[in-house]
């Protein structure tokens, strides 16, 4: 981890953040290395010291911390102090830090909080030619349009994306076998066809499942989120109407909460209080295989291994394209994660954020091969490297990133998800009427939606 | 002052001729009823990686996996979260110790006009949930430059209401003549504070020495809130942070679980003689 | 330094001191006293000035503004208070933490005073038991969250349990009707020895020879539990019932972690909801104003338990 070495010792006289930072970075100035080739303009210039925040992943904060250590070898007079806290608690530091004046630098931003940045006018505007492209419009064309659409406003780009990615259908093709079905050919393209196969993979020990066919997840408000979502916009509904009223509970959200609901009640293929996922691995009754289909982002092969040696080892997994209302034009929700710059920050530190960003996406095949299968936002420059082309199925990662579509970008985003989460329980493990469930939903949205507009 | 140390250490037993075994076995149940999720966080501890989520528990591990301790710990800073608590643990318990004693003393026994509204307002700094006081609390630590510090997080957490609580309830019983007999006798305050108080609330100032001591060990929230550097992380922290790296084996977890028990566990072994003595008297141990 | 007859009781000190006081000290003999008592406590309430009443005093200004961290806050009056009335979800949750606070104290008092009477009968390994029991409210508050989640899975150990009961499953943690109490036995598990503990500190210093006396009168068990051990215990039970009733409205990782304020609402308790609302939808105004209702309930049922022991006390006690 890049910091202070341990004998570094805070100032207590100095209030202010940058008297800690700049105590920390001196410290930390014995740990720089001159590596080859230092690029001109970082001789002979003042020292600058950053803060930068992520969230803990295995295979992404490492990589991060890679290549920003590469950074500060290649330019001695820069001191990254890189923090790094769990994916939930990211936003809450963020939140009491930029209330207290003691906010990182740079950091990593949710891709679902940008319009909470952005509103309160917290991230600073990227100059897109210091990241190397040559236009505006350069840039946003090497982005899928999804992900674009969150990180700029007004002309500006105000988030340098990293990963971007779509969830997936990951099939367990050891129980297709058993059941006598291909993986390759009969995997379910449509909610019905989902259902039925479902139904065909379950087995049942009396009133208990021993495999249920599949499984959403119903462990947190985000996933609920993530999974609902593209059903809602395959329904031909919205979240929310032109006036900023919610819509989830119109004749279009039934049909998407019906369709989700059908898995349980309909085909009996699942059930929804019977999980053992947890926060961090929220496909594990995929992985334990109580479950033989799962939506789930980009599993990284490690973990698989970690979790089912057996099933990595006879590779009896798939990932496929979501369902759709028409049959193979299945999508999912996309979502990702921006490199940010505190807009209070002065001039000069801006800059050699950019610098460091540039640096860090500079090189997306080595950030494919640390991190793979996340995918990159990026459309450019990695596709077609051989390493990844090599990947097993990268074409359905690539193929789900492009197809997907974004969360809700809305100041409420929160308790939209709260709400819905409750809704989803209330009808999955309560047996409440859907519709019923749904307006509860909208009316707690609608109200959140007004007190924010009050202010 | 030897009358007084009589009348509290029992000098005879009230004899429980009633099948003292039958108690024990009974007793014995109800404790290992407690202990249930205990066992099985121990047992799963030394599991392999997968083990842990089996709906039917193996209570004795067909393989045993001592190693997950040394990986677990491998895994973070843990030799520096687990200093860094005890660290704040132990000031936060002498802390407690000293300021707590002191203001219960002084409310139960001084009678300065409206020690019952003190005592309300003392009270009153528990009802606040913390969540609520953490932005300016965190205004005031940084305001003295103690962000990312020991001092920092041991801060507000030095006198806790509940220990005054404590032990003005522990001292209200103490009979007051014995203190006014020593002040007519001519004792100085702090002399009767520590030769005729202190003596007689031991218990609980053992258990108000665990109980800050285990309080703040398990702090999470304002550590959390306190802290943004790596090298300054109590324990909790870095538990949380282990649990959310999905690559980590869960049992693991557990093992870090089972380590955090320790400290606090054997403080209490040490501390509960100072509470028990009575139980020792017994001869029927 | 008093230079009086030694043979003087506390009564005639009292009756003397107005008069003969100033001939001895600056302060009259009682002030002095009470002069120490109060720098006694002065420590203590300098400390919570500092760290604790200013940030409570911020908090209940708080509770009348729209504050979203990131900016200033905004004064709104009463439209914080106004929105938690209008707000199901508030109401609900307020619902909830009575139920919670109420089921917990009582529980936990009544096990915990049961526990450490069970210890006290002092038979062979009751030191042991009540270090072995003791042990669980020692374990991570993560681990413990991570433990019962496992042990109330619908086919985990406690279902198990009651299979020969005929219970194939029960769906302890995602029904509603069973979801609370499930928060409340996790609850009470964790702190009834928690508190045992206190109790046995109590019930030690009770000497042994009431208890003779006592069955030499020809006293039941019954009677001497609650003509002697109950009024005697009477400082401990007030610490109790109020330590534990202010820990349980404050409690908020149990049933974060556990249940997630699932199913639906059922489980949801004012501390999550002050938590989600200040830090998830960002409207600390709003926490604060929660926060603030939350308070005014302990501080009033905190100062009925004073007006209720208080008077106990100083009975038996005195």
């Amino acid at each position: 981890m890049i910091t202070a070495s341990k004998t570094a010792k805070l100032s207590t006289a100095t209030i202010s953040r940058r008297g800690l930072m700049r105590g920390i970075g001196a410290a930390g100035l014995a740990a720089g290395a001159s590596a080859v080739g230092r690029r001109a303009y970082a001789q002979g210039k003042a020292p600058v010291s950053l803060a930068f925040w992520t969230f803990d992943n295995p295979q992404q904060r490492p990589w991060l911390n890679k290549r920003i250590k590469l950074f500060m070898e290649k330019n001695p007079n820069v001191i990254v102090d890189f923090q790094w806290f769990p994916f939930g608690d990211l936003g809450k530091k963020l939140s009491v830090g930029f209330a207290t004046g003691t906010a990182p630098e740079g950091f990593v931003s949710q891709d679902w909080l940008m319009p909470i940045w952005l509103d309160k006018g917290l991230i600073s505007p990227l100059d897109v030619t210091r990241l190397g492209y040559s236009s505006f419009k350069a840039f946003t064309d090497d982005y899928a349009p999804a992900f674009v659409a969150g990180a700029t406003k007004d002309g500006k780009a105000y988030g340098y994306p990293l990963w971007f990615y779509g969830y997936c259908n990951y099939l367990n093709t050891k129980h297709f076998n058993q059941v006598g079905l291909d993986a390759s050919n009969d995997w379910p393209q449509n909610w019905e066809q989902l259902g039925e196969v479902a139904k065909r993979l379950t087995i049942k020990d009396g009133a208990k499942f021993t495999r249920q066919g599949f499984k959403f997840a119903m462990h947190a408000a985000p996933w609920t989120m993530i999974q609902f979502n593209p059903i809602l916009i395959q329904c031909g509904g919205a979240w929310f109407d032109a006036n900023g009223k919610c819509t989830v509970n119109n004749a279009a959200g039934v049909k998407a909460m019906t369709i989700r609901a059908s898995m349980a009640k309909q085909y009996g293929a699942e059930d929804p209080a019977d999980s053992i996922a947890t926060n961090p691995l929220p496909q594990l009754d995929w992985f334990k295989e109580r479950v033989s289909m799962f939506f789930c982002h980009p599993i990284p092969p490690t973990l698989i291994k970690a979790q089912n040696a057996d099933m990595m080892a006879g590779h009896y997994y798939r990932e496929v394209q979501y369902p759709g209302v028409e049959t193979g034009r299945g999508y999912s929700s996309t979502y990702g994660f921006n490199l940010v710059i505190n807009a209070q920050i002065p001039q000069d530190k801006q800059e050699v954020l950019h610098d460091l960003y540039r640096f860090i996406m500079s090189d997306p095949v080595d950030c494919w091969n640390d991190t793979a299968p996340f995918t990159l936002a990026r459309k450019s420059g990695w596709v077609d490297n051989p390493a990844v082309k090599a990947f097993p199925d990268i074409d359905q990662f690539i193929e789900a990133r492009d197809r997907g579509v974004f969360l809700p970008r809305t100041l409420v985003y929160n308790e939209l998800a709260d709400a819905m989460h409750r809704a989803v329980q209330r009808i999955m493990l309560n047996n409440a009427d859907i519709k019923t469930a749904l307006d509860e939903a909208a009316a707690e949205v609608d109200r959140a939606t007004a007190a924010y507009k009050r202010g | 002052m030897t009358e007084l140390r009589a009348a509290i250490i029992p000098p005879t037993r009230l004899i429980r001729r009633s099948r003292p075994l039958l108690g024990s076995i009974a007793l014995a149940g109800l404790a290992f009823a407690f202990v249930v999720p205990i066992l099985w966080m121990t047992t799963t501890s030394f599991q392999a990686g997968e083990k842990m989520f089996q709906l039917t528990t193996e209570w004795i591990p067909s393989v045993w996996h001592p190693e997950n301790y040394p990986n677990a710990l491998s895994r973070g800073a843990f030799g520096r979260y687990f200093l860094n608590s005890g660290v704040v643990s132990f000031a936060v318990m002498t802390g407690n110790l000293v300021f707590c004693t002191l203001a219960g003393y002084g409310l139960a026994k001084f009678h300065f006009p409206c020690a019952r509204l003190i005592l309300l307002l003392i009270l009153s700094t528990l009802m606040l949930p913390l969540e609520v006081t953490l932005v300016p609390t965190f205004l005031v630590i940084h305001k003295f430059g103690w962000l990312n510090s020991y001092q920092g997080i041991i801060g507000p957490l030095l006198v806790d209401a509940f220990g005054v609580f404590l032990m003005r309830q522990a001292i209200v019983s103490i009979p007051s003549d014995y203190l006014e007999a020593a002040r007519i006798d001519g004792a100085g305050e702090l002399r009767i504070l520590w030769q005729i108080v202190l003596p007689q609330c031991k218990p609980a100032l053992a258990v108000l020495a665990v109980f800050s001591f285990r309080d703040s060990w398990d702090q999470f929230l304002w550590p959390l809130t306190v802290v943004s550097v790596d090298r300054m992380r109590t324990y909790p922290l870095g538990l949380v942070q282990f649990g959310d790296d999905y690559g980590n084996p869960p049992t693991e977890q557990m093992a870090i679980a089972v380590l955090a028990t320790i400290p606090v566990f054997l403080l209490f072994a040490v501390l509960q003689r100072a509470f028990t003595r009575g139980f020792g008297l017994s001869g029927l141990k | 330094m008093s230079g009086k007859a030694s043979a003087l009781l506390p009564s005639d000190a009292r009756a003397c001191s107005a008069s003969t006081a100033r001939r001895f000290w600056r302060f009259d003999f009682r002030d002095r006293i009470r002069a120490w008592g109060f720098g006694f406590v002065l420590p203590t309430v300098v400390f919570f000035a500092v760290f604790k009443y200013g940030p409570m005093l911020w908090a209940l200004e708080l509770s009348f503004t729209s504050y979203d961290m990131v900016s200033q806050p905004r004064f709104v009056g009463l439209d914080n208070y106004r929105d938690l009335l209008a707000d199901p979800i508030f109401r609900e949750t307020l619902v909830n933490t009575l139920v919670y606070i109420g089921g917990s104290t009582v529980l936990i008092t009544l096990v915990a005073l049961a526990l450490a009477l069970a210890i006290n009968t002092r038979v062979p390994g009751a030191r042991h038991c009540m270090m072995a029991m003791f042990l669980t409210n020692l374990m991570p508050i993560i681990a413990v969250c991570l433990v019962w989640r496992f042990l109330l899975h619908p086919h985990g150990l406690i279902s198990q349990l009651l299979h020969p009961l005929g219970f194939d499953r029960v769906d302890w943690l995602t029904s509603s009707w069973t979801a609370m109490p499930c928060i409340i036995f996790v609850t009470v598990w964790r702190f009834a020895p928690y508190f045992m503990v206190v109790f046995i500190a109590g019930l030690l210093a009770i000497p042994d020879d009431y208890y003779e006396a006592a069955h030499l009168d020809g006293a039941s068990p019954l009677q001497r539990f609650w003509y002697i051990t109950l009024p005697l215990l009477t400082p401990m039970v007030f610490f109790v019932v109020v330590v534990a009733a202010l820990l349980s409205a404050r409690i908020f990782l149990m049933p974060f972690i556990i249940t997630g304020g699932g199913p639906g609402n059922a489980t949801r308790v004012l501390s999550m909801l002050i938590y989600e609302t200040g830090f998830s939808y960002l409207k600390m105004g709003r926490a604060a104003a929660i926060s603030a209702v939350l308070f005014a309930i302990m501080m009033i049922f905190t100062f009925l338990q004073m007006r209720f022991y208080m008077g106990r006390e100083e009975a038996y006690i005195r």
